[in-house]
């Protein structure tokens, strides 16, 4: 818990017009952290994580990846940097194969995709670490498959598969476990499970059971603002969260 | 080949078949067959070695077109601007300073890959429509400097007078196309080998990502664009190639080189065969201009329709394009070899 802070946002703001979509969100991940952001439908999370990874500019607030300021950096160069995430739809090549999604993540991590005259199958150590990233995550058999043939589950898998194989410093898993079958989404816990320990991981879930499960600590947002952040113990026993989130939950089911 | 492992994971019945990575190994088939069949053409059509020639030439230019739009998706109606300008430049250097073939074609490559690198910077960060409108006008603005530089180009003339020296200093040029043919061919060939290099490198898998999903590879650290750029400017060497390919081996070079419906025939010939597969290019020009060829001489007043309907049965009947004809044709063979006797696969 007392690692180097690797990810700080302070007073994070957005608004569209009149509309406050995320209001002075502060949020420390530090090295080995996992930590879940949960919160009602429209509370902001996904324009959270977008804030954070660059997609969309913040209109206050300031962003350092391992102590540098990001704020100001596109997406991309954010991912270059170490600041990877997920996405909550899996976005995958969908004619291409589950080999080749690896392929392509470790050749552009490393700065190799401007190689036009080398074979993917000859480039020194990709054939390696590949293999065990398929077999860290229980791929292997499915290597060869086009993505667009395999089952939602695996393509989740993959997803995962895909920022680990960017070495992230940071990783944002947006909804990891999202359209899986209940009897599938272990499988993708225990991915989660594995992943180096020196990274930061913060998972954005409804499902409170994963949410126990894969959380040292909680972060509560609610209509664009933090409502409140503790242990996951501290925030079961949270009344104001329970009204919010997990009564207005209750609610909706 | 890799037609029938891509053919057969986009129905979603992949399980059934060997995976697509195990097919793609054979993929390598298909280049000494181009070899094979062109030199089979080169015995049995004697008479027929300057429409070869422009087939193979022709091939290597729908080639430059299948690396764009078949494994960068850049949907371009202005290929031909890279050709003509291959052309021209290796036509107004051998008017003027070299004759040396080879040096020609670098001349060629060298001056599409530039046009191809300096316009695609600019207009590539467009998509779709506006896309396809910005190289449609690239292919313009060549063609008209191509026009109107007459002192160089011949203008609406053409330029002649090309007379490249004989091929590594031993083979020349002869009356009935034979050193030309075989030259383009080898040409042709050579370039299929490196356009599959390329496919298969990691740059050639970044393009295929930005093709399907250019918000993807951005989050996966790329730049999307600078792929596109990076690839237009390849094939942009392939159609300069095929343009000074086309010069040394007729000699002249036309306004035609670089007009509109030089790349819009380029497509339709690319969508006969099949895109993103390289073979499909060939294959469809050489169905293409052999049609052309026969229907022209023997009707000539009605060849266009029967072009369009075959390109209308063709779309309809094998959308992946010709070259996914073999790939269907196993899938059909094994499943009507299943039920029943076994002995009977091909």
């Amino acid at each position: 818990m007392s690692g180097a802070a690797l990810l700080e946002v302070e007073g994070l703001s957005r608004n569209f017009g009149g509309l406050q979509v995320a209001s002075d969100i502060s949020l420390t991940l530090r090295a080995g952290d996992r930590c879940a952001l949960i919160g009602p439908n429209g509370a902001g999370k996904t324009t959270f994580v977008n804030l954070v990874t660059g997609v969309i500019p913040p209109s206050a607030g300031t962003i350092r990846l391992a102590g540098r300021d990001v704020t100001g950096l596109p997406a991309a160069e954010r991912v270059r940097l170490g600041l990877i995430r997920s996405f909550q739809v899996a976005r995958l090549f969908r004619s291409m194969t589950v080999r080749e999604h690896l392929e392509l993540a470790v050749l552009q991590r490393d700065r190799r995709t401007f190689r036009l005259f080398a074979s993917v199958a000859r480039v020194a150590g990709l054939a390696g670490e590949v293999a065990e990233l398929l077999d860290a995550m229980g791929l292997g058999a499915v290597a060869s498959t086009a993505v667009g043939s395999l089952p939602y589950g695996q393509q989740r898998l993959l997803e995962i598969a895909l920022a680990v194989a960017m070495k992230p410093k940071v990783l944002i898993l947006d909804e990891p476990a999202a359209g899986v079958p209940h009897a599938e989404s272990q499988r993708i816990l225990d991915a989660i499970d594995r992943l180096p320990t020196d990274l930061a991981v913060l998972m954005i879930e409804h499902d409170m059971d994963l949410v126990f499960r894969f959380a040292s600590s909680i972060v509560v947002l609610a209509q664009g603002r933090l409502l409140c952040s503790g242990t996951a113990a501290e925030i079961a026993a949270d009344p104001q969260v329970r009204e919010v989130y997990l009564g207005s939950r209750a609610d909706a089911r | 080949m890799t037609m029938a492992g891509r053919t057969a994971s986009r129905t979603g019945v992949a399980g059934a078949h060997p995976p697509p990575a195990a097919r793609r190994d054979l993929g390598w088939i298909g280049i000494p067959l181009v070899a094979v069949a062109g030199l089979a053409a080169f015995w049995l059509l004697p008479d027929d070695l300057a429409l070869l020639t422009r087939i193979a030439a022709s091939a290597l230019f729908v080639l430059s077109l299948d690396l764009v739009l078949g494994y960068g998706g850049i949907a371009t109606l202005g290929q031909a601007a890279m050709y003509g300008t291959g052309a021209y430049a290796a036509g107004i250097a051998a008017v003027n300073w070299i004759s040396d073939p080879f040096a020609l074609l670098a001349v060629g490559g060298l001056a599409g890959g530039l046009i191809a690198l300096v316009t695609g910077a600019l207009i590539l960060h467009a998509h779709g429509l506006t896309l396809l409108m910005l190289t449609i006008a690239v292919g313009q603005i060549v063609q008209e400097i191509a026009n109107k530089a007459r002192d160089w180009t011949g203008g609406s003339d053409g330029l002649s007078g090309i007379d490249p020296a004989p091929v590594l200093g031993l083979f020349r040029f002869d009356l009935y196309g034979r050193t030309a043919f075989l030259f383009a061919l080898a040409v042709l060939v050579v370039a299929l080998m490196v356009a599959r290099r390329i496919v298969r490198s990691p740059f050639g898998l970044a393009c295929r990502g930005v093709k399907e999903d250019p918000l993807r590879v951005s989050a996966l650290g790329g730049s999307p664009k600078s792929y596109l750029v990076a690839l237009y400017a390849v094939a942009g060497v392939f159609a300069g190639v095929a343009g000074a390919l086309t010069a040394v081996t007729s000699g002249i070079v036309g306004l035609d080189s670089a007009g509109f419906p030089w790349s819009a025939e380029a497509l339709v010939m690319l969508v006969l065969g099949g895109t993103g597969r390289l073979y499909g290019a060939v294959i469809g020009t050489a169905v293409f201009m052999g049609i052309h060829h026969i229907l022209a001489s023997s009707d000539p007043f009605h060849w266009m329709g029967f072009i369009g309907l075959f390109l209308i049965g063709i779309v309809l009947f094998l959308p992946g394009g010709i070259a996914s004809g073999a790939g269907r044709l196993s899938a059909l063979l094994s499943a009507l070899a299943r039920p029943g006797r076994d002995g009977g696969r091909a």
